[in-house]
């Protein structure tokens, strides 16, 4: 039955159906063909979204939502200017550091996608081509779910239940992020001297780069207050949501002075659909999983894979071949919620760190958000730079890479990934 | 009426107009609008309520060292009503992923037709999603809440909505093709 269910799914999905209602109507006929009554789909639908975790990702979002309101981004991007804007390629490490401290308000990479997009895109095309523009973009808003805080590790930390947690991954987060960050910057500094793209910005002044740093400041003591608080244990991260939405509101309606009150409904209204996406999956799948669940399939699919290696090294590394695939064919909020529940235990049966696998899991299927056909980041570049598809494909050639080598070193290395959590005690 | 060559070459790309011409068509829209109108106002109100509470108990918890009994259940009550809410206007703005790899392939008149098909199919799951939180509804009415005095079918009527609302959206797509929307861009 489970197989039929799957398969129901993928022929829905291949033809167009969204991945959502493709996971309904194959759970659907799964329990239709295991003699289950209707009403377990709406139970098991409201049951894994009544969630108090769940409900940090509206409000992350929300927050992102104020702070693009409140005008931050015209702060962030003076501020990354005044630092790096005169080095080669400075529009474009203009746009790496704005992704990077702007990953550390949103959690999200489409949501930083759209709103650097809209923001730096005029800029950038003045200097460079459309696709290359989209390129860096793309990769810096990639960062949004790496660096803390990260609605997909909020995701991934649910769906792998009480094995690990939201902080400890958060932390996971931060030493790939940097080295990211800075290999994205040394790839820009690179392509841009190579092609002999113009210089930027104004030369490097320390009084200047003081005077915007202390205009950023209150962005950046954001996720120090929210993830620091997280991450140190004093309040959860559904919390630190809600302390977020609460600093971005006082910091549009006090500091900047831009967000008014009407603003509002549509902030909360542009979060709570964007959440619903992943509310409907995570809605859906869940019924997936519950047929996963009566048929045993977690023991068989365990079973198969210990028959087949015994070395949690060669699991691992089967696991990310398959990741890397799933990537490239499945929303990365889709595949969490229907692989982590299976491939979690497999790997606690291998004696496998859970905050290592977590953030391999994690961080594989957030670079399938760069990898073709379904780059979730390419649509939203395409849209917004109205640049083909496969351009920006072909300008995100180095970044991806860069990005497939970082998952080859925390695999090989995972003091990278765990070094950091485990010294402040997770 | 003879549509233009240029145009005609436009509709061969993009599919057909919908049927904006058609009385009933019109009318459906027009229900379907003045949903999404009630039901804007109605996310707005749980999200923002949902919000107060959750700011509210880490202000009471933190500040003022006691907690709000029924903030936890309140709260997520409010999310679950937000979620169910906004999945039907996620149909509406075209936020729910699918793969385009195949349907990107074909040409602009199968497009339309598996979009109406994958419509239509969808229409039916939510019906049953519907049905399903109906008998849901009715079978938790007696329940209370545990730390409300509110019957716990209330979750239900959330998916129910959803499932309503959502079922009168995907017919309207499966009836008006992929172009019903097309004035919101």
């Amino acid at each position: 039955m489970t197989w039929m269910a799957i398969g129901l799914f993928l022929a829905l999905a291949f033809f167009g159906m969204p991945l959502a209602f493709a996971l309904g109507f194959g759970s659907l006929a799964g329990l239709w063909m295991l003699d289950f009554e209707l009403v377990v789909m709406p139970q098991r639908m409201m049951h894994a979204v009544n969630s108090f975790p769940l409900m940090a990702i509206p409000l992350f979002m929300l927050a992102g939502e104020l702070m693009v309101r409140a005008g931050i981004m015209d702060r962030l991007i003076a501020f990354a200017n005044s630092l790096v804007g005169r080095m080669h390629g400075g529009l474009a490490h203009v746009t790496i550091t704005s992704g990077t401290i702007f990953a550390s308000v949103s959690g999200a990479a489409v949501a930083s996608a759209s709103a650097m997009g809209s923001t730096l895109v005029p800029s950038l095309r003045k200097y460079y081509p459309d696709a290359y523009s989209g390129a860096v973009i793309a990769s810096a808003a990639n960062l949004g779910p790496v660096i803390p805080p990260s609605n997909a590790m909020i995701v991934y930390a649910l769906m792998a239940g009480s094995s690990v947690s939201v902080g400890g991954l958060f932390i996971a987060g931060i030493l790939p992020g940097i080295l990211l960050a800075v290999g994205f910057m040394a790839i820009a500094s690179w392509i841009s001297w190579q092609r002999g793209y113009p210089l930027t910005g104004e030369r490097f002044n320390l009084a200047n780069v003081l005077h915007q740093g202390r205009r950023a400041m209150v962005i950046i003591m954001m996720p120090v207050i929210v993830v620091g608080g997280i991450v140190g244990g004093i309040f959860t991260a559904t919390e630190g949501a809600a302390i977020a939405v609460v600093y971005s509101a006082l910091i549009g309606f006090v500091v900047t002075r831009r967000l008014k009150i009407s603003d509002l409904p549509g902030c909360l209204y542009r979060a709570a659909v964007t959440s619903a996406m992943v509310g409907a999956l995570i809605a859906f799948a869940s019924v997936l999983t519950f047929i996963f669940t009566i048929e045993m399939v977690p023991m068989m699919l365990s079973d198969f894979i210990q028959e087949l290696t015994s070395d949690p090294m060669t699991f691992i590394l089967l696991t990310m071949a398959l990741l890397v695939l799933v990537g490239m064919l499945i929303e990365s909020n889709a595949a969490y919620i229907m692989l982590v529940p299976l491939f979690a235990p497999v790997a606690l049966t291998y004696g496998i760190d859970p905050l290592y696998f977590g953030f391999l899991f994690m961080y594989n299927l957030v670079v399938g958000m760069m990898t073709p056909p379904v780059g979730v980041l390419y649509f939203v570049m395409s849209g917004i730079t109205k640049v083909p598809m496969m351009q920006l494909v072909k300008e995100s050639l180095p970044f991806v890479a860069f990005q497939f080598a970082v998952l080859a070193l925390c695999i090989f290395v995972p003091q990278l990934v765990t070094a950091l959590p485990r010294a402040l005690g997770y | 009426m003879t549509p233009t060559s240029t145009s005609s070459q436009v509709d061969t790309k993009r599919g057909p107009a919908p049927p904006h011409f058609s009385t009933a068509f019109q009318r459906a829209k027009w229900v379907v609008e003045r949903l999404d109108a009630v039901t804007y106002w109605g996310i707005v109100v749980v999200m923002g309520l949902m919000v107060t509470i959750v700011a509210l108990q880490v202000f009471w918890r933190y500040v003022l060292g006691s907690s709000i009994d029924a903030a936890d259940e309140l709260s997520r009550l409010c999310f679950v009503w937000a979620i169910f809410l906004a999945i039907p206007h996620g149909v509406k703005h075209g936020v729910h992923v699918g793969i385009d790899l195949f349907v990107m392939m074909v040409p602009a008149w199968l497009k339309e037709v598996l979009f109406r098909l994958m419509a239509g199919v969808s229409t039916l799951l939510m019906l049953m999603v519907m049905l399903g939180a109906w008998v849901a509804t009715v079978d938790r009415w007696p329940e209370l809440m545990p730390t409300l005095p509110m019957t716990s079918a209330i979750y239900y009527i959330a998916v129910l909505i959803c499932g309503a609302h959502a079922f009168l959206h995907l017919a309207l797509l499966a009836w008006g093709g992929s172009r019903t929307w097309e004035e919101l861009s």
